[in-house]
């Protein structure tokens, strides 16, 4: 399963020709330039930095709307509620390719092609991370929220001040999907920017790819670059990954 | 009540709304609804006449170009609505740009000030604005008809009926107003057109030449095969316009009274064709056409979604103002619409209503020179049924699909294998768990190099074997198969997580423990508020609701006599030890709560007089009973 990898990593480390001389599968002298010179030949750090700034600002807005919304939809009781939520998970069966177009419309009837609000407000929104925060707070005691209405909190008090902290491993598992699940969209960002200042990593490896087609190991060296940090990232989160999957079983 | 206002009174909450008050609502909700109808039909029409002074613009920029910078038959084409400006004024309200011949930068920009702009037309119209005071004035007489109607009516619903029914009506009025003056701008269009063609016709230009300077499709006088050029006429029109002018009824449309009257062949005139109407024009020897600036679809789907609208708003409104007789369901509802509303806002900006809008494309027909989009109905599905690339699309796509049962059954025995706390197997999972979570591009590059026809590894491999190389992704007999492999190795992570977490397949021990974390919903009814202390109410209410959901790690319930199986564990601890951690997971909770609840401030007015201990003789203060405390009103009850 990690043989993908394996190879990719083996072949950064190859020369240009070395690929094609039907060698062996290690490489004869590990070389390292590969990396910087891949990295450098297109302004891979303004990727690095775009996409961290995408993915950062996706999860924090989908933690925003998904926290208050399953809220509301977990442990208010109003009119309609139900009804609406049908609403908003049906909207996860239509495919985002359908709605791609459109979208692509309105953002740029906004004139926001090519910028970062362009990039970010359509995703800042997740019925996903909606499901997952309502099915969480249900699962918070209703003795929590009863004692403090007893003090006199209201319901937003009670979101902000009890719910919410307890919710803690649930926001980190939204976050860090919403994270991953930023930096590994490659069609919207593919879409809405042009300019080579404003691409992520994933348009970069893409335009990467087809400008350097023939040279494989630059091509690898900037896929490791890429992977690398969801690897780490992941290295060390695995834990809430796992919860998220536990508390779903629907991705 | 005290004042002689009627009001009508709450079945649950006993709150009061007056009746005045919900009328007034009711009109302005119906006011604003009807405002936002008036100002989408005349945003259409200003958009229309904008729309208008940019061909008008572009008309005047090809003729300057053909007299090689004449300023004389732009003028003579728009009069003095046109102006030549230098290139620095461009891209500023409607205009184009215009060029020397050969010239790669624009010589001039041509701005266009929009037909119409400013004048009366502009204003909403009067039969609209009219049927909306009516609206108003009915919904105030009903208010004061209905004043001594008994409580519980169906007043609010009476209110909204009206209120629907004089939007619909308005709606209509508001289309009809702007189909009128969008037909008047469709004809000055094509008028103009029809003007540019005779203007560029009189320097001796071609007619080919000259009808590209309207930008609109055209067809020669007689002749249904124009010339191969990008603005030829669809077939359909031509003919119907060959016909209807060998009918001779031609029906020769009202000409718009602002547009130059001067020519004598220029007769524009109202063609059916395609389903639509299409405004024509001729000129010496050629037929303009052009679909107008029109409602396209039918006019009951217009009518249909601003009826639904509006009944939406004003039963939003209406449903307020009736919560609003109780202040606790009406603050509930207020904090979850609050909370809702930037999930709902952004759903509805970038998911719902772009679904609404790719459904409308899918229904019309957009051509590159036509500004409105032909409404088809649902012949681009029909056309979908006998396409057979669809259906190759359909079919490649249910077999695609078939990678996800195959992944599961992978990923079922991958669970299988790799469950267990060996450093050994937490890499695997690691390993294993990694293609799902890292970039996709990079992924399609790495496979590509592997599956590479005569590099990549896995031919090499088959090529030291003996065997012959598969071209996997460039031979139409293995490129599904081998996006399914790859689909496949993309989601097992995923499936042998869900397989490990939802307990069909163990894993070991290891996993931390969150007590409060795991704890399953809890959907007991109680009384909410509690006339008890705030320790007793942990201690009595809140712990013994914890205590059979506390789990130990496994997913068993854990915590003292509730601790029916043991847990597996390793170094053979026994009954007691397991016991003794049960409780002191208790604890730890206890303490959390307990902290927490002290962190929660408490309210800053005074203490409610349940929150004291009761000066009830007798009282003993460590055995108070919260189920028998709901009547706390009456502190002799509850207490003792």
């Amino acid at each position: 399963m990690a043989s993908p990898f394996l190879w990719m990593g083996l072949t950064s480390l190859m020369g240009q020709l070395e690929v094609f001389s039907g060698g062996g599968i290690l490489p004869r002298a590990p070389r390292w330039a590969n990396y910087p010179e891949a990295l450098t030949v297109q302004p891979f750090g303004r990727y690095f930095l775009n996409s961290l700034v995408f993915a950062t600002a996706v999860a924090a807005g989908q933690v925003a709307t998904s926290a208050t919304a399953g809220y509301a939809f977990a442990r208010i009781d109003f009119p309609g509620r139900d009804r609406l939520f049908m609403l908003f998970l049906s909207t996860m069966m239509v495919p985002a390719v359908v709605v791609l177009i459109p979208r692509f419309l309105v953002i740029d009837a906004l004139d926001w092609i090519d910028t970062y609000q362009g990039l970010i407000s359509t995703e800042l929104v997740s019925v996903w991370g909606i499901f997952l925060m309502r099915q969480y707070f249900r699962t918070v005691p209703r003795e929590l929220e009863d004692a403090a209405r007893v003090d006199g909190a209201g319901h937003l008090r009670i979101f902000w001040s009890v719910a919410l902290p307890l919710a803690k491993p649930a926001v980190a598992t939204l976050a860090l999907f919403a994270f991953v699940d930023a930096w590994k969209n490659l069609l919207w960002p593919l879409l809405v920017t042009r300019s080579m200042e404003m691409r992520v990593v994933e348009v970069g490896i893409a335009a990467f790819h087809s400008t350097y087609e023939i040279n494989w190991p630059y091509q690898m060296a900037a896929g490791v670059a890429a992977v690398l940090p969801i690897a780490l990232l992941f290295l060390f989160t695995q834990r809430y990954f796992v919860r998220g999957i536990q508390l779903e079983g629907i991705r | 009540m005290m004042n002689g206002t009627r009001v009508v009174r709450d079945r649950q909450d006993g709150g009061r709304v007056r009746r005045p008050t919900l009328a007034a609502l009711a009109a302005v909700t119906f006011a604003a609804g009807v405002g936002l109808v008036l100002a989408v039909a005349a945003g259409r029409v200003e958009g229309a006449r904008e729309a208008v002074a940019e061909a008008e613009a572009r008309m005047a920029a090809a003729l300057w170009e053909e007299e090689g910078g004449g300023a004389d038959a732009v003028a003579g084409l728009l009069g003095d609505r046109a102006s030549i400006l230098g290139t620095n004024a461009g891209g500023a309200g409607p205009g184009a740009y215009a060029y020397q011949a050969g010239a790669l930068e624009p010589a001039a920009w041509i701005a266009v000030a929009p037909r119409g702009a400013g004048s009366a037309s502009t204003a909403f119209p009067a039969t609209a604005t009219a049927i909306a005071l009516a609206g108003l004035a009915l919904i105030a007489g009903w208010a004061g008809v209905r004043r001594h109607a008994p409580a519980h009516s169906r007043y609010p619903a009476g209110i909204a009926l009206l209120s629907v029914g004089c939007i619909a009506v308005t709606v209509f009025a508001a289309e009809r107003w702007a189909d009128r003056e969008l037909g008047a701008l469709s004809t000055a269009r094509v008028g103009q057109g029809a003007r540019a063609v005779e203007l560029v016709l009189a320097t001796g230009a071609d007619p080919a030449r000259a009808a590209r300077v309207a930008h609109l499709p055209w067809v020669e006088d007689g002749a249904l095969e124009s010339p191969d050029d990008q603005w030829t006429m669809p077939a359909e029109v031509a003919t119907a316009i060959v016909a209807s002018l060998e009918r001779g009824a031609g029906g020769l449309a009202a000409l718009s009274p602002d547009l130059p009257s001067a020519t004598p062949a220029f007769t524009p005139y109202t063609v059916e064709a395609e389903g639509a109407t299409w405004h024509a024009a001729r000129t010496a020897d050629i037929h303009l056409a052009f679909l107008g600036y029109e409602r396209t679809a039918s006019p009951a789907l217009t009518l249909a979604g601003g009826g639904t609208l509006a009944a939406l708003l004003v039963t939003l409104v209406l449903h307020l103002v009736q919560l609003s007789a109780r202040p606790r369901a009406l603050r509930r509802t207020l904090a979850a619409w609050g909370l809702l509303a930037p999930a709902a806002a952004l759903i509805l900006a970038f998911t719902l209503g772009p679904l609404l809008f790719s459904l409308w494309i899918s229904l019309h027909e957009w051509r590159l020179i036509d500004p409105a989009p032909l409404f088809l109905g649902f012949d681009n599905y029909a056309g979908l049924l006998v396409d057979g690339e669809w259906w190759s699309a359909i079919g490649n796509t249910a077999l695609f699909t078939l990678h996800v049962p195959a992944a599961m059954a992978v990923a079922l025995a991958l669970a299988l294998l790799t469950r267990g706390s060996r450093r050994a197997l937490r890499w695997a999972r690691l390993a294993l768990f990694l293609p799902a979570i890292t970039s996709v591009a990079a992924i399609a590059v790495v496979w590509k190099w592997l599956l590479s026809d005569q590099y990549g590894l896995l031919n090499r491999v088959l090529e030291r074997a003996g065997l012959e190389s598969v071209p996997w992704l460039n031979s139409p007999d293995t490129a599904l198969a081998s996006l399914m492999v790859i689909g496949i190795w993309m989601v097992v992570g995923y499936q042998m997580v869900g397989f490990q977490a939802g307990r069909l397949v163990r894993r070991g021990p290891g996993r931390r423990r969150g007590a409060v974390a795991a704890l399953p919903p809890y959907h007991a009814a109680r009384p909410a508020p509690h006339p008890v202390l705030r320790a007793r109410y942990v201690d009595h209410r809140i712990l013994p609701g914890l205590r059979p959901r506390l789990r130990d790690d496994r997913g068993r319930p854990a915590g003292g006599h509730r601790c029916r199986r043991l847990p597996h564990l390793p170094g053979g601890v026994g009954v007691p030890a397991v016991r003794q951690r049960g409780r002191d997971e208790l604890a730890a909770v206890r303490r959390r709560v307990r902290r927490h609840l002290a962190a929660f401030p408490l309210p800053r007015y005074a203490p409610r007089p349940w929150l004291t201990a009761p000066a009830h003789p007798g009282s003993r203060a460590g055995c108070c009973s919260p189920r028998r405390a709901s009547s706390w009103r009456r502190p002799s009850c509850g207490w003792g």
